[in-house]
């Protein structure tokens, strides 16, 4: 049968940010692809040589708009070292407590857009339900749904009070009831197995190659958190697992985030238990020493990686940031690879990719 | 400091294959093993042979203003903890050998050093843009605080 290249984005319905893939078909086969990324590139590690170390942590936040938190902490704790100061463990367990939210509505996110593409729009609106009562608990916290500012160097903008504590306990039993439901329905219904068992199977050997992290990898057994590996405090503190399957399908995938979202409230009901009293933050000059120093921190889709030098003055001589979408990026071509046309939307979905973070 | 895990991983580099080659404490928090780039792939596969399972985070490239001739390239590892080769590049050589053969998941960072600092990858089949617009006729972005 003639082979047919089928171009998708960098606008399309089936896309939620602009990316443009080439998909090669022979019927309704899928014989392979190509993509091409720049859409919304904005030249963050460029501008952020002409910001300073404080402009640079608004700039930061702008990579995403689902883990804006985990590019600030990241950048933050990067001049942190630099500058060679220790953020009070107040501001510590406040900078874990919004990445674990982060990752809840993150993960919630993700598994509604994935019973979209599958025909479950009840499952979809279920989810986005409970993402809801996340983002209303960080604008609750932060002031600000999206982009939170909770961030600055040297420490938190702001500190938890006597009412926030039983706010958040309270919503997050609720959201881990909701979540046990989610969990129970995922494992059991026939049309999601139906539809993800199977596909798009990556094996550890191939997520070793091409370097993919998060829960992609560890949906394939490749045990690595950056919380538990390399962790910034106060990780090293919390007791969690890191949880992991086997098959490295598309239903693999979706049992690891909804499995990582219950992971998450423990950490967030942890964190409140074990917070400290005391200050949320230090000083910090803003002129930062010269030197080179990385971060690594796991963000919503894995493994966050930041390279920063100084070289003295008050602005960044080189910021590098490698997101975790660039490296699962790098295999959804090979994914695409023998599948049914069908399956294409599951494929995009399964990987959770943010565009955004990949071109910043 | 970086631990001693990351260290023996670079000096078994040094002692094995015997290129010429210098450890660094130029990244406060991890090992740095200066390479030469002739010696890249040899390493890498030296690399994957024997201390696997090995993961590349990224590849980093930096023009320092304190040594303007030159383009750094980081290839930073994780084996347990965070470790870096570096090869530096003189500005009047941008080529590297391509390590895509060897691990697969260098594409899209081969190709974004590629187009921001103009090195040249060789050893692949080319390096099409993949973040800056296909009629991009300037000179790579951010390579404009070195002194040409």
């Amino acid at each position: 049968m003639e082979k047919i290249t089928i171009p998708i984005g960098p606008q399309h319905p089936l896309l939620k940010e602009p990316l443009s893939l080439r998909i090669n078909v022979s019927g309704e086969q899928v014989l392979g692809g190509d993509l091409r990324l720049g859409y919304v590139h904005r030249g963050i590690e460029k501008l952020a040589q002409t910001r300073n170390y404080v402009q640079n942590v608004h700039l930061v936040e702008r990579i995403c708009g689902i883990c804006s938190h985990v590019h600030t902490t990241a950048y933050c704790h990067s001049v942190e070292r630099l500058l060679g100061i220790e953020i009070p463990e107040r501001a510590q367990f406040i900078r874990a407590l919004l990445c674990e939210l982060e990752r809840i509505h993150s993960h919630l996110l993700w598994v509604g857009i994935l019973a979209k593409h599958i025909g479950l729009d009840t499952i979809f609106m279920h989810t986005w339900h409970d993402r809801e009562m996340v983002l209303d608990m960080m604008e609750e916290l932060s002031g600000g749904r999206v982009s939170h500012a909770v961030n600055k160097i040297g420490g938190v903008r702001f500190d938890l009070d006597e009412k926030h504590g039983p706010m958040i306990t309270k919503t997050i039993q609720k959201l881990h009831n909701e979540v046990e439901k989610l969990l129970d329905i995922i494992t059991h219904e026939p049309t999601i197995k139906a539809r993800t068992r199977g596909v798009a199977a990556i094996t550890a050997e191939e997520i070793r190659q091409y370097g993919v992290v998060g829960p992609v990898a560890r949906a394939s057994g490749v045990d690595m958190d950056m919380r538990r590996d390399d962790p910034l405090p106060p990780y090293d503190r919390l007791d969690f697992s890191v949880i992991t399957q086997t098959s490295g399908d598309a239903w693999a995938r979706t049992v690891v985030r909804v499995e990582e979202v219950q992971e998450s409230i423990n950490l967030c009901e942890q964190i409140l238990k074990k917070i400290p009293g005391g200050a949320t933050e230090t000083r910090a000059r803003s002129r930062v020493p010269a030197g080179q120093v990385t971060t690594r921190a796991e963000a919503p889709r894995g493994e966050l990686f930041y390279y920063l030098r100084s070289d003295g003055t008050d602005k960044p001589a080189r910021l590098k940031i490698r997101t975790p979408t660039l490296p699962v990026l790098s295999i959804l071509t090979k994914q695409l690879a023998d599948i049914q046309v069908a399956d294409i939307p599951v494929v995009l979905a399964g990987v959770d990719l943010c565009i955004a973070c990949a071109d910043r | 400091m970086a631990e001693n895990k990351a260290k023996k991983i670079l000096l078994s580099i040094k002692t094995e294959i015997g290129a010429p080659c210098q450890m660094l404490d130029d990244i406060q928090n991890e090992s740095v093993l200066e390479i030469q780039k002739d010696h890249l792939r040899e390493i890498v596969e030296f690399l994957l042979h024997n201390h696997q399972p090995i993961h590349l985070t990224t590849i980093t490239a930096d023009s320092m203003e304190s040594d303007p001739n030159q383009i750094h390239i980081f290839y930073n590892f994780w084996k347990g903890e965070g470790f870096t080769l570096l090869t530096k590049l003189n500005q009047n050589d941008l080529e590297l050998n391509s390590i895509l053969d060897l691990i697969p998941g260098v594409d899209f960072y081969e190709r974004e050093v590629a187009e921001m600092y103009g090195i040249h990858f060789a050893n692949r089949e080319n390096t099409p843009s993949l973040l800056l617009p296909d009629d991009w006729d300037q000179k790579p972005p951010m390579r404009s605080q070195v002194k040409e």
